[in-house]
């Protein structure tokens, strides 16, 4: 299967997240009293192998970039643990980490922010932006500094001669790969990605998923790619897992994901795509009501009020997430039971070969026109 | 610039195909916005029809355009339109208009623009008024273009609320924007723009702020809505899947230009221009290919201020033909064998 379709990959586990929550308060009144708490992540598992790209996809408010930062330390967890197995100091738990011991382990684990437009200080240089990892982590200073930048811009397709100049004067595209030669300056381990394409057009998203995938061939990166687009995780991830509020519902390869899920709520989200066949129109299946909000969620499992398949247990007990056999994660009751739809294969519709480049006309041709 | 020029001729051309059916058609529109930084042509000469009840969905990069016509059509657009036609023909009746030769504050254009004409825009979140309940900003454009009788309106309000799908359309009538969910808004936009069964909806990126399931539930809406009303749908989206589920025709735009035209069928299984193509070949596919290199266009839209000679597409054009590419710029012409399928493309000549 093309699980294993990047060389390089091992058995060995780079990341593992145990039990991680992270709930905000909710304040209200004069003395901003907590009186209740948004549980953006509530307890979740999941683990990351070298070199591997994990899908991280759910409806917007489920979790998904709170999941991400939580991992980096950018925001402190409430609770779990968060275990990196960081090639110098062997493993951690991130999750315990003082700001001195964090920053020996930072170099290893970066992040690529989804907007290009507010993830580059519009204050320095595409140079300085680039570099400030290399300086603050005291790796290089001067003209080797300066080699440095100019090779990572060179390693995302920026002409080393723009360092220079200010993130205004680049496009969308090209600030996300200023963005991701900030990620790659001290050689990290693990880049989370929180939606890095999801602010550009079709043809520069196109561009800069193959930068990443190249990029994680060269230097042996382990992606957590947070999107929210599901053909676009399809197509970058070896494994996948779905959140729905703070939970993860469903994790499994990506095959076995989209082809044959075990989870109704991942059932209606692949049937929500909607697919660029317009010989294939699809009714999506009806999911009654909203998403529910992580500070007062539904009793049992979170989503049997819109669920099709729900029963009494449901409402009642919550399912856990466990193994069904070949790394597949369901949290549902009835996941050896149900029989859910997968995604169709867009085979069908061909992929028209690009006209090749003509000789040039002679000058007379033109002429007429 | 010989821009003017070849416009002309594909104005001609365009306008074949139009049929008596249509309810807009659009001849070689140009607009321009004049910024300290320079001109920016924004529309250089975009010609096409919507046909009664159906939908045109009109594809293209950011920048190419495609809002912009959409703003044209209603007279919101911040910019100038320097030439063309918008002739638009509102139901049951044979009197044709021209948009651009109306006062853009004017009573004709306000008596058609939120009642023969309505507008769903892409953020739900800031094109609906935060000071009022959603029921009062539904009410406020019945009152205006149907009826005098505020509980009439109250009760049509309420009515459109419930037929756009939503659990208890009283109480909603009486929320404020904020107390909705995104996909609550988008319904509200869209219940608001139908207020007044609209002969054209121009639907500017409606699901592109959404999650997926509920695109979904939106794009199914407005698909049933179409049928029972007969509104005919201009459907402004980047999004190729949503294209395929969505329209019945589809115009291609690249930089102000519409670069093909043609059934969704044929451009999805017979594209002939090479942009249409290299769009289609970029979209990862399910269960295609996976693991393996997406194609990309080489390059980036040039920049607005700059004009770019011949075709406009020809820098990032794989199969530009060197000397006539980048010297004239193709005209709009039919596909061999075809009366619908338009391409500008010198491949094709």
């Amino acid at each position: 299967m093309d699980t294993a379709k990047k060389n390089g990959k091992s058995d060995e586990i780079l990341l593992e997240v145990r039990g991680l929550k992270k709930h905000f308060p909710i304040q209200s009144g004069f003395l901003r009293r907590v009186t209740g708490y948004v549980k953006a992540v509530d307890g979740i598992d999941f683990y990351i192998k070298k070199g591997e790209t994990l899908g991280l996809v759910g409806e917007s408010g489920c979790g998904k970039s709170t999941t991400g930062r939580t991992i980096l330390r950018l925001l402190d967890p409430t609770a779990g643990e968060v275990i990196f197995d960081d090639p110098n100091i062997g493993k951690v738990d991130l999750a315990k980490l003082n700001r001195s011991q964090l920053k020996r382990v930072r170099p290893n684990m970066q992040i690529i922010f989804q907007d290009p437009f507010s993830s580059l200080n519009p204050r320095l240089t595409v140079g300085q932006i680039v570099g400030e990892p290399l300086e603050i982590q005291k790796v290089a200073s001067g003209q080797a500094l300066r080699d440095r930048v100019a090779e990572l811009l060179q390693e995302v397709g920026i002409r080393p001669e723009n360092m220079t100049r200010y993130p205004h004067a680049f496009s969308g595209g090209q600030r996300q790969r200023i963005g991701i030669a900030r990620a790659l300056a001290l050689n990290p381990k693990l880049i989370v990605c929180d939606e890095p394409v999801s602010a550009l057009d079709v043809s520069i998203q196109a561009q800069v998923l193959n930068l990443l995938e190249d990029l994680q061939e060269k230097y042996d990166l382990t992606y957590l790619f947070v999107a929210h687009d599901l053909s676009v995780v399809e197509h970058i991830s070896d494994r996948v897992a779905v959140m729905y509020v703070g939970y993860i519902v469903e994790m499994a390869s990506t095959e076995d994901l989209y082809y044959h899920p075990k989870h109704p709520y991942t059932e209606a989200l692949l049937a929500a795509i909607p697919k660029p066949d317009p010989r294939k129109r699809t009714r999506p299946i009806k999911l009654p009501g909203d998403v529910p909000s992580p500070a007062n969620p539904p009793s049992g499992c979170y989503f049997h009020p819109r669920c099709r398949y729900a029963e009494d247990i449901c409402k009642v007990e919550r399912p856990p997430l466990r193994d069904i056999g070949g790394e597949h994660w369901v949290a549902c009751h009835f996941a050896e039971k149900l029989q859910l739809q997968g995604v169709s294969r867009l085979n069908e519709i061909p992929l028209i070969e690009l006209p090749k480049r003509q000789a040039p006309v002679p000058a007379t041709t033109t002429a007429t026109t | 610039m010989t821009n003017v020029a070849t416009g002309t001729g594909t104005a001609a051309t365009g306008t074949q195909i139009v049929s008596e059916d249509d309810v807009v058609r659009v001849e070689d529109l140009r607009l321009s916005f004049y910024t300290t930084l320079g001109v920016v042509r924004a529309l250089n000469g975009v010609s096409f029809n919507i046909p009664r009840g159906k939908v045109l969905g009109v594809v293209g990069e950011s920048g190419c355009g495609k809002s912009q016509t959409g703003l044209s059509i209603m007279q919101l657009t911040p910019g100038r339109i320097e030439g063309g036609r918008i002739l638009f023909r509102e139901f049951n009746t044979s009197e044709v208009v021209d948009i651009t030769k109306l006062e853009k504050n004017g009573p004709e254009m306000r008596k058609i623009r939120g009642n023969h004409i309505s507008m769903i825009f892409q953020e739900p979140m800031t094109s609906l008024n935060p000071c009022y309940t959603v029921g009062y900003q539904i009410e406020e454009a019945i009152l205006l273009h149907q009826t005098q009788d505020k509980a009439e309106a109250r009760r049509r309000a309420v009515d459109i609320l419930r037929k756009v799908g939503m659990p208890n359309p009283e109480r909603i009538a009486d929320s404020y924007p904020h107390q909705l969910s995104g996909g609550m808004r988008q319904r509200a936009m869209i219940a608001m723009a139908l207020s007044c069964t609209p002969t054209l909806l121009i639907a500017d990126e409606p699901t592109t702020a959404l999650d997926v399931t509920t695109e979904a539930q939106i794009l199914d809406l407005m698909r049933d809505l179409q049928n029972e009303i007969g509104t005919s749908i201009m459907f402004i989206t980047h999004n190729m899947g949503v294209v395929a589920q969505m329209c019945d025709e589809v115009a291609v735009m690249y930089l102000g230009r519409i670069i093909e035209r043609a059934a969704v069928d044929d451009i999805f299984y017979d594209p002939k221009h090479p942009y249409t193509i290299s769009l289609l070949r970029s979209i990862p596919r399910l269960g295609v290919a996976r693991g393996q290199k997406l194609e990309s266009i080489k390059g980036t839209v040039p920049d607005p201020y700059s004009t770019v000679p011949g075709c406009p597409f020809h820098p990032r054009c794989p199969a530009a033909i060197p000397g006539l590419c980048d010297a004239v710029m193709p005209d709009e012409t039919f596909v061999a064998g075809s009366r619908t399928h338009t391409v500008r493309c010198h491949l094709y000549t």
